[in-house]
């Protein structure tokens, strides 16, 4: 008897991305494979009438031209379309060089046999002026930037549909990224307590959460004060501790950062949901949270530090908030900010640098 | 009628205290911070009805309600949780009662009046749908109709023989063996992470080997920090011993 099983779950917006992390469409499936022959057919026109030549030939050429286009296009997307299985793990670069070395090939060869065909039967004067290297090197050119083209146009789509998909990622999840739910009925259980004993301590939480979930459900890309930050942060801890009492410890070594120092807003807040949660909420005795920053050569760096039992079986994170704020911290600061996280003797470190900037004065 | 009120949180507690009391005034009220406590209190002023929190440090409530279900009478018990998706969903496909917080005291009444017992497959069923904790932190043993819990770290060994398997652990530093009904198999796979075979008939904490000692008869006994007795491990399961021995110094 297994009384605990282990439950599986992952997140679904992770297994959504990875479903399509593949940038190149499923050449095996009908639709692809019209595309392709379709593309092929405009290639053969382009192709054919582009040259100066005489008119009457023409229709002969595209005949011929459509024809070795349609054979190279169907067997690139056959071979794109058995390798698809083998290749999917791979990283993006390495699907792109194989799949792109593989159509070179894929036309070389069939470059190679239609020569030695059209030899055979002497069928075309097209080529009898074309020696055979002119004929593979000119395939295999056109062929070249036709390949390059379509994989930069299917990595574009990719990329466009993994953007679309993150921002169809509804306002919801964004919010429960940035606040966990139990927070927020927690809360309303501590009001519906302390309305009755203690009436003003439950309208100051009130006020608190207003305020927090005001902030929160504003615009997102905002910067803010580090005094207002350090503010909205007390409020959170304000509230948490109504619930959990003398567990709650938490020490602010934080006098070095300048009050005007400009902070994404609400970014502390998860952090200290997560020491919380971590390493207040599973012991019994509680445990502290040591918030420490400093300013150094125009950089800010807080650290968020809080115990991590050994004795406790582990929780399983909020990976979501670190993926936010890891992407907020791009928004405001491109490739100047970061924020990294790491376990030292059972206790956790949350630490973010980034620039010092100011509020303008206006 | 007598209540438990188990909550790590004091507001919370006082809440539920506040509305029983306007419910019924003649109830008998007693509370318990963590599941560890409610089962000392379970034991010690015999309620009828649990009021369960789920999340509580310590030992939670799933856990808590999984020991109290193994005394002959058990009290019954409601779970009280303020969001807990995974466990919800559980509670709803078993039919288990629970309230949602912050509790509606009509609701709550209506709880309290037809609270029916928990059965004991309803909760094995249940399992711990949680997101976090996937085995038990305590086993629970009756010595004479109490309840008691052994820590789960306290244990040096399982040894089985026939039906009952014997708990080797220590209590406070005083080595102590109680007996309980269970199989070596189920406890080797809720505990995997932590115990490892050795014996057909021998389960051991990887925490607390110390040595291998190998008797002039050829049997290889396996020794571990604090008692004396060796354990015999058998030929079989040799190799995965050495291999955890080296990889941990």
């Amino acid at each position: 008897m297994k009384i605990f099983p282990e439950l599986k779950n992952n997140s679904k917006i992770e297994t959504s991305i990875k479903q399509n992390a593949l940038f190149l469409p499923d050449f095996c499936s009908l639709g692809m494979v019209f595309a392709v022959v379709i593309i092929g057919e405009l290639l053969a026109f382009i192709l054919t009438l582009a040259p100066l030549g005489i008119e009457q030939q023409r229709w002969n050429d595209l005949a011929l031209i459509s024809l070795f286009i349609q054979w190279n296009g169907l067997m690139c997307s056959a071979v794109l379309c058995l390798l698809r299985p083998l290749i999917k793990n791979q990283s993006q670069q390495f699907i792109a060089v194989i799949s792109y070395l593989s159509m070179l090939l894929t036309i070389a060869l069939l470059s190679e046999l239609s020569f030695y065909i059209m030899q055979k039967y002497s069928i075309t004067d097209i080529i009898s002026s074309a020696s055979h290297w002119e004929f593979l090197l000119h395939n295999l050119i056109i062929g070249g930037i036709i390949s390059a083209l379509a994989l930069r146009y299917f990595y574009i789509q990719y990329q466009w549909r993994i953007k679309i998909e993150a921002e169809s990622s509804t306002r919801l999840q964004l919010l429960q990224a940035r606040i966990r739910p139990h927070f927020l009925f927690n809360s309303m259980n501590s009001i519906a307590s302390l309305t009755r004993t203690r009436p003003e301590v439950a309208e100051r939480i009130t006020e608190d959460l207003a305020e927090l979930f005001r902030m929160l459900l504003r615009d997102d890309h905002k910067l803010i004060s580090w005094s207002r930050e350090k503010e909205l942060s007390q409020r959170y801890i304000d509230i948490e501790k109504q619930r959990l009492g003398e567990r709650l410890n938490i020490q602010w070594q934080t006098d070095t950062i300048p009050d005007n120092a400009l902070i994404p807003a609400l970014m502390l807040q998860p952090l200290l949901e997560n020491a919380i949660f971590h390493g207040i909420e599973p012991e019994i005795n509680g445990g502290s949270i040591i918030v420490s920053g400093e300013l150094d050569y125009n950089q800010i760096k807080i650290s968020i530090q809080n115990s991590n039992s050994k004795n406790i079986i582990h929780r399983k994170g909020n990976k979501m908030a670190l993926k936010n704020i890891r992407q907020r911290l791009q928004t405001h600061f491109p490739g100047n900010a970061s924020i990294t996280c790491k376990e030292q003797e059972n206790t956790y470190f949350a630490i973010v640098i980034m620039p010092y900037q100011q509020i303008q004065d206006e | 009628m007598k209540i438990l009120i188990v909550d790590d949180e004091p507001l919370a507690r006082e809440r539920l205290t506040h509305l029983i009391i306007e419910i019924n005034n003649n109830y008998q009220l007693i509370e318990a911070a963590n599941g560890l406590e409610a089962i000392e209190q379970v034991n010690k002023e015999v309620p009828d009805i649990v009021l369960m929190d789920i999340r509580m440090p310590g030992m939670n409530g799933l856990e808590a309600a999984h020991h109290l279900m193994s005394i002959d009478n058990p009290p019954a018990i409601i779970f009280t949780t303020a969001y807990d998706e995974y466990a919800l969903q559980a509670f709803e496909s078993h039919a288990i009662d629970y309230l949602l917080k912050p509790i509606r005291k009509e609701r709550l009444e209506k709880a309290l009046n037809s609270c029916s017992k928990l059965n004991k497959l309803q909760l094995e069923q249940l399992g711990l749908q949680n997101d976090e904790i996937t085995y038990r932190t305590h086993i629970n043993a009756q010595i004479r109709g109490t309840l008691f819990l052994i820590a789960v770290k306290d244990i040096y060994y399982f040894l089985a023989d026939h039906k009952y398997i014997t708990i080797k652990y220590s209590k406070e530093d005083v080595l102590a063996e109680t007996i309980i009904e269970d199989t070596l198999k189920s406890l080797e796979e809720e505990f995997d992470h932590s115990f490892m075979r050795i014996h057909r008939n021998a389960l051991i904490q990887k925490d607390k080997i110390e040595v291998l000692q190998k008797q002039r008869d050829g049997r290889i006994l396996l020794k571990l920090k604090g008692i004396p007795e060796g354990l015999e491990v058998s030929r079989r399961h040799i190799s995965s011993v050495r291999k955890l021995m080296k990889s941990s110094f």
